[in-house]
């Protein structure tokens, strides 16, 4: 009657990055297995390999010994598989209960009109179950984060086949009390035989909940360990493989830091709260906070990719107005965006013209026309100034690996000259040995006198890296630490709690 | 190892270009085959001559498209150019210069109104520029009362007429066709601006975030998009001596036609213009052939919408290949 999820050698390569390789990993009725490793590891793309968002390049799935393959995830949902996602995946304008039955909702009579009375009753015998304070008829839209969440387990739940639920980084948005309810579910849902994968970074929770830790590196299956088996030092040399004190240690950081170089004042946005700070010529400034703090969105409204609605942006003591990222170019300020697919790169071109569209002024004569050997040089220049893996500049960007990717979108900007590089997640989905050449990267513009706004939400690399870091929470910066002062608890204790006036609302 | 990835990209181009120049051949020899006259200079050039609108039209297409956009309104933009120019020299007297000069202007004021939509309250360009279709069709027939404009001017008559090398040498339009193909290649392929249409194409948002100005782009682009029109739709006039509102209907169909038969992506970012030169002559040979080998006007329809759908094909076939190869390009590196 118990049933069992195993995953063979499942491996999965996208464009230029290899996602997993050789994954193998077992979980069993009425267990919790917890999924821990660094941002990058590949735990959700086991997740979307999971529920049929991703194919797997190679390797099966089996579930109770037979080979499955989902080609969506209705079919995996079908299956008795159902992933919560840390974005809700259900409709805000409907009520709970039209949630829960989406697709199939009871239906009377000849005409198979929809039986909401039957519905309701069912659902209100979930939120029973679940010991809820919520209605059928709510809409999903009133209720909190927490409860939008429990909607979503009670739709999986609702199902009569559930086999396992995964949960990734369920606790991200939860107060204390909420998390604790969550708990229960989760033991409810063992007790029933569900079998249950969780992926969380947070190490008591991971020890209050589960069973046992699957592990991942880069991509790669580090091996399944009882929970109490592994220390948390353990646990930590194989998540990251390394003593990362070193890497930071070994770092060559500049110590000269100079006048200020950027203040943002009473800087607001349609997607931030007013913000100011400075920034120092050759100072590394780091932005830490959770994902969804605001982070980016300040940096997008001083590059002018937002609009700003008040507050000024002095550079060098001069007021600066940059209506788009193409201002902001031209006034020395330049952005790596997050999302490197998305923002950064283009697909279509080649590395050399990825590296220089940034300065298309500066290589074309005055009627547009582009000097092609000076923008041959400068391609070149960037292939090689940066250690850019390319048998040549016309190779099509995406067919390189993500960290070489990046060091590209770095290249274009470099290329510009600018006095203020922002770099947001600069490090997300590369591999360790290319983060450590951009860590090298970050000192070395400090030393030249830029100045480097690191938004990362790796706790270790914007401790690590920063001379000074502001946290953000709820769209506001909630408080500023010194290198000196920072560790990791007082940088969460900022991003979750706010400052210390504050305190949690 | 470099020199030799180098060496296979540009084999690569070739091949994509000697699939077209195959399929011209096939074109080309199916048509002789069937009527022999199809393979006579005088006929040749008759194909070049109507590919003079659709080659225009098509240059303003190939920026379009290779830029993620698209434009629907050319046949009426250039109906509506070729009437205003009839009724400018005509009825008005102005001279050919300046009457060419004024319809350019306002046939720019369409290029103008799809950009503004597309760009600025963000509608689709399919949608938008069917606005631009049915208004600029519509004013064709207000402003003529519905009938044709005789065109009586000398030096416009000549513009459809004349040909360099006497009686038998190379009608102006087409040395006109080919120099705007000279010039809009290199633009394309040389220039900030082809560059950034490129850039804009495979990717708005990182295009934006690099510092580029997609509005502006946009804006430039169907405007040099209307002027075409205008120019196509004014010699048009010049060869029909008059000026048609009920000119040019299903012309953006044969320059989208051409346009991705010539090898630009339908989404966006990839092509380039040689490959719209010889899309251009593709679907003109088979147009003109169609007409003489007495296919009835209706299969005609058929038969465009059937190239269409191998171009679009062909288009489908391409993508999935790059993205295959990619993928496979892309496990080597690793």
């Amino acid at each position: 009657m118990g049933s069992v999820l195993e995953f063979k050698n499942i491996t999965k390569y996208f464009p230029g990055v290899k996602a997993l390789e050789d994954i193998c990993f077992r979980v069993e009725s009425g267990e919790v297995l917890a999924f821990m490793g660094e941002n990058g590891a590949g735990k959700s793309t086991l997740l979307k390999i999971l529920n049929g968002d991703y194919q797997p390049t190679s390797g099966k799935y089996l579930i109770d010994g037979e080979e499955r393959r989902f080609n969506n995830p209705s079919e995996a949902i079908e299956a008795g598989i159902s992933v919560i996602y840390q974005e809700r995946q259900i409709l805000m304008d409907l009520t709970v209960a039209e949630n829960i039955f989406l697709g199939r909702l009871p239906v009377k009579g000849v005409l198979r009109q929809i039986n909401m009375k039957e519905a309701y009753r069912r659902t209100q015998e979930i939120i029973d179950d679940f010991g809820l304070e919520m209605r059928p008829d709510d809409m999903v839209k009133d209720l909190s984060i927490a409860y939008q969440q429990m909607v979503e387990i009670m739709k999986a739940y609702s199902r009569e086949n559930l086999k396992l639920i995964a949960f990734d980084e369920p606790t991200a948005s939860l107060s204390d009390s909420e998390i604790d309810s969550l708990f229960r579910i989760i033991k409810k849902l063992k007790a029933e035989g569900k079998m249950i994968i969780y992926v969380s970074h947070r190490m008591q929770e991971i020890q209050t909940i589960t069973d046992k830790i699957a592990i991942f590196k880069d991509g790669s299956y580090m091996g399944t360990y009882g929970v109490h088996e592994i220390t948390e030092e353990e646990l930590i040399r194989k998540m990251v493989g390394r003593d990362l004190g070193d890497v930071y240690n070994s770092l060559d950081r500049n110590k000269e830091i100079g006048e200020v170089l950027l203040e943002v004042k009473n800087f607001k946005t349609d997607y931030t709260k007013e913000v100011s700070f400075q920034l120092r010529k050759g100072e590394v400034l780091g932005f830490s906070g959770l994902v969804g703090a605001g982070r980016t969105e300040v940096m997008r409204g001083i590059i002018g990719a937002d609009r700003p609605l008040s507050g000024e942006v002095y550079l060098e003591g001069k007021k600066i107005v940059n209506r788009d990222p193409g201002d902001a170019e031209k006034n020395g300020i330049v952005m790596v965006p997050e999302d490197r697919k998305t923002q950064g790169i283009l697909a279509n071109l080649g590395v050399g013209e990825n590296i220089t569209i940034g300065s298309l002024h500066e290589n074309s004569s005055g009627f547009g026309i582009i000097n092609r050997t000076k923008e041959k040089e400068m391609a070149e220049k960037g292939i090689r100034d940066f250690k850019i893996k390319t048998p040549n500049a016309e190779k099509k960007i995406v067919e390189l690996s993500g960290g070489n990717q990046q060091k590209a979108i770095v290249a274009r900007w470099m290329g510009t000259n600018p006095k203020v590089v922002i770099l947001d997640e600069p490090t997300k989905g590369i591999d360790i040995g290319a983060k450590s050449e951009f860590y090298n990267m970050i000192c070395e513009f400090a030393k030249q006198g830029l100045g480097v706004i690191l938004v990362s939400s790796e706790l270790p690399e914007v401790i690590g890296l920063s001379d000074r870091i502001i946290v953000m929470k709820g769209r506001e910066i909630t408080g500023e630490v010194s290198r000196e002062e920072a560790n990791e608890e007082v940088l969460l204790s900022l991003a979750m709690m706010g400052g210390k006036e504050n305190g949690t609302k | 190892m470099g020199q030799n990835k180098k060496g296979k990209k540009e084999l690569k181009i070739n091949g994509s270009m000697i699939v077209l120049l195959c399929a011209l051949v096939i074109v080309v020899g199916v048509f002789t085959f069937l009527n022999k006259n199809f393979f006579s200079y005088t006929n040749l050039v008759n194909v070049f001559v109507a590919a003079s609108l659709v080659g225009l039209v098509a240059i303003g297409e190939t920026y379009l498209i290779i830029a993620g956009l698209n434009d629907l309104s050319p046949g009426s933009v250039a109906a509506f150019s070729g009437v205003l120019a009839a009724i400018l020299t005509s009825n008005m007297g102005l001279n050919f210069g300046l009457s060419l000069i004024i319809t350019v202007a306002v046939a720019s004021l369409a290029g103008l109104f799809n950009a503004w939509m597309v760009s600025a309250i963000k509608l689709q360009p399919f949608i938008a520029t069917l606005v631009t279709q049915a208004i600029f069709r519509g004013i064709a027939y207000i402003i003529c009362g519905g009938k044709p404009v005789a065109v009586t001017n000398e030096t416009f008559i000549n513009l459809g007429k004349a040909r360099i090398g006497g009686n038998s040498g190379i009608p102006i339009t087409v040395i006109l066709l080919i120099i705007a193909f000279l010039i809009f290649g290199f633009i394309l392929s040389r220039t900030r601006f082809g560059r950034s249409i490129y850039a804009i194409g495979g990717n708005v948002n990182a295009a934006r975030l690099a510092g580029l100005k997609p509005g502006k782009i946009i804006v430039i682009s169907y405007l040099l998009m209307s002027c075409l029109c205008a120019l196509g739709g004014t010699i048009l006039a010049a060869r029909m001596n008059s000026g048609q509102p009920a000119a040019c209907v299903n012309l953006e169909f044969d320059a989208i036609t051409a346009v991705i038969l010539g090898g630009v992506s339908f989404n966006g970012g990839i092509g380039n213009m040689m490959g719209t030169f010889l899309g251009v002559i593709l679907i003109q040979a088979f147009n003109t052939g169609l007409t003489m080998v007495q296919v009835p006007t209706f299969w005609q329809y058929v038969a465009r919408g059937l190239l269409l759908l191998a171009a679009l094909t062909i288009d489908y076939v391409r993508k999935t290949n790059r993205e295959k190869k990619l993928l496979q390009d892309s496990m080597k590196n690793l």
